[in-house]
């Protein structure tokens, strides 16, 4: 993953994007917080809103792993399935891990 | 910042990182920003600040951005402020719903910002090309010094129109008139006026308005945007105090669908081939006088056989037997009802002399115009 790049794509110097970088691990993490809650407590409709939220900003910076990972539960969310977030949790924590190394 | 001219967009979005995306791209473009992450924070800074454009998301955690639009777009401060919306959802009906509440566009997320810069520049462009097109027809208008004489549309005009008219003016300037403007192939405007007064400026500003409408009722126009352009030209060139009443429908044939403006004008009659006859009851500013107006909107499905009819106050307003529109346009939709049988071309006469059995003692100028789907 090159961050230089993915700022390029965007029109951004590599400083602005880190800084916009750091505002999507924010809220990423706080999604897939939301996520594990909603998991653990069954809401189907807290587990298709924060999963909805985490594809839109991993999407838009082209975070393409995770925004497809999201958008998967996304979809199964909708279709009150919510059976996939336990094994989706660990992989997002780690492709996040990931770009906090970058920056 | 500090220059009086820096354009300002106001960003509205609950996710912090897209805010932060899209100042950070807009700021470069020398744009000033407001943000805000929720609606109501958003109408509240939209009133304050009146920006220049407004990107708008749709999904958000209690009051959506349609929610926002729709109050927006009923206050006149910020009604004219151009919405683009931002939004996940790519549904059709979605967008439809958007351009509906009065949106100027649309954009698909995850959006690029630089797609969204360059489109915010885009409708910057048109906004101020708008204001500017509405200043020049104003100085263009002022320019004309003599009173064209008003030539008053009849039937055999545009056969295809399918109108009726009555029309009795009691003064040499009278102070109503109407219009009926080709838009396009099955496409007609039809504008039923009252301008305030009868003093010899009238007729000057009557010719004025039909060059308006001439300019700004077009199929790139829908008839809501038509009637305030109109409205902004007026405010700038008419004297003071003086304003218009109006109504102006806009019927495709071919979608069957009428569209009607009301602009602090009695309402127009809906009888239908089949079904209740009824009364299109509804609020609406009058012409010329506030930048900021609100006016009445509906649009309804019609089927052939279907008839319209548009008036002025002369007609049922009576200073001697002291009967205002409310009563009157009950005393209209019985009249109208009752000229169900008669052809187009009589029906507006029969209505009158139904309502006004003795012309002698007319107190006002009568328009009355039948609009057949």
């Amino acid at each position: 993953m090159d961050l230089k790049a993915l700022g390029e794509n965007l029109g951004l110097e590599e400083d602005e994007f880190i800084e916009i970088v750091e505002i999507f691990l924010d809220t990423a993490y706080s999604d897939v917080k939301k996520l594990e809650d909603a998991h653990v407590s069954k809401d189907v409709q807290a587990a298709s809103e924060a999963a909805h939220s985490l594809k839109g900003s991993a999407g838009n910076l082209g975070f393409m792993d995770i925004a497809n990972l999201a958008a998967k539960l996304e979809n199964e969310a909708r279709k009150k399935i919510i059976s996939s977030i336990e094994e989706a949790i660990p992989l997002f924590n780690t492709m996040l891990g990931q770009i906090k190394d970058k920056i | 910042m500090g220059y009086d001219d820096t354009l300002s967009i106001l960003v509205v979005d609950d996710n912090p990182l897209n805010v932060k995306l899209l100042e950070t791209t807009l700021v470069k473009e020398g744009y000033s920003i407001y943000k805000a992450y929720n609606g109501p924070d958003a109408r509240k800074i939209a009133a304050d600040k009146k920006p220049d454009l407004i990107l708008l998301d749709i999904q958000m955690p209690g009051e959506s951005g349609f929610d926002v639009i729709k109050t927006l777009k009923n206050i006149g401060a910020t009604a004219s402020i151009p919405v683009i919306f931002l939004t996940g959802v790519s549904e059709i009906d979605a967008k439809l719903e958007g351009f509906e509440l009065g949106a100027v566009d649309y954009i698909t997320k995850p959006f690029h910002p630089l797609e969204v810069s360059a489109r915010a520049r885009l409708h910057l462009k048109l906004s101020i090309a708008t204001n500017s097109l509405i200043r020049s027809q104003a100085e263009k208008l002022q320019q004309i010094s003599d009173a064209q004489s008003a030539m008053l549309t009849t039937p055999d005009k545009y056969p295809d129109a399918k109108f009726g008219v009555h029309y009795l003016s009691l003064h040499e300037a009278g102070g109503d008139f109407y219009e009926v403007l080709p838009i396009s192939d099955g496409i007609y405007g039809y504008f039923v006026a009252d301008f305030s007064g009868h003093d010899l400026s009238t007729s000057y500003l009557t010719s004025s308005v039909k060059g308006l409408l001439k300019q700004n009722c077009s199929p790139i126009y829908q008839p809501l945007e038509s009637i305030k352009m109109i409205n902004d030209v007026l405010v700038e060139i008419l004297p003071t105090g003086k304003y218009l009443t109006a109504s102006y429908a806009r019927l495709n044939r071919k979608t069957k669908q009428m569209k009607i403006i009301c602009a602090g004008h009695p309402p127009v009659c809906y009888v239908p081939a089949v079904g209740e006859p009824r009364i299109l009851e509804m609020d609406g500013d009058v012409i010329g006088i506030f930048k900021n107006v609100l006016f009445g909107q509906q649009t309804l499905t019609v089927n052939p056989g279907d008839r319209f009819y548009m008036y002025t106050d002369g007609l049922i307003e009576s200073t001697d037997k002291k009967i205002v529109w409310s009563e009157g346009a009950g005393l209209m939709l019985a009249a109208c009802t009752a000229a169900k049988g008669i052809s187009l071309t009589d029906a507006p006469l029969h209505i009158t002399r139904l309502l006004k059995p003795d012309t002698e003692a007319l107190e006002d100028d009568i328009v009355i115009m039948a609009i057949e789907v």
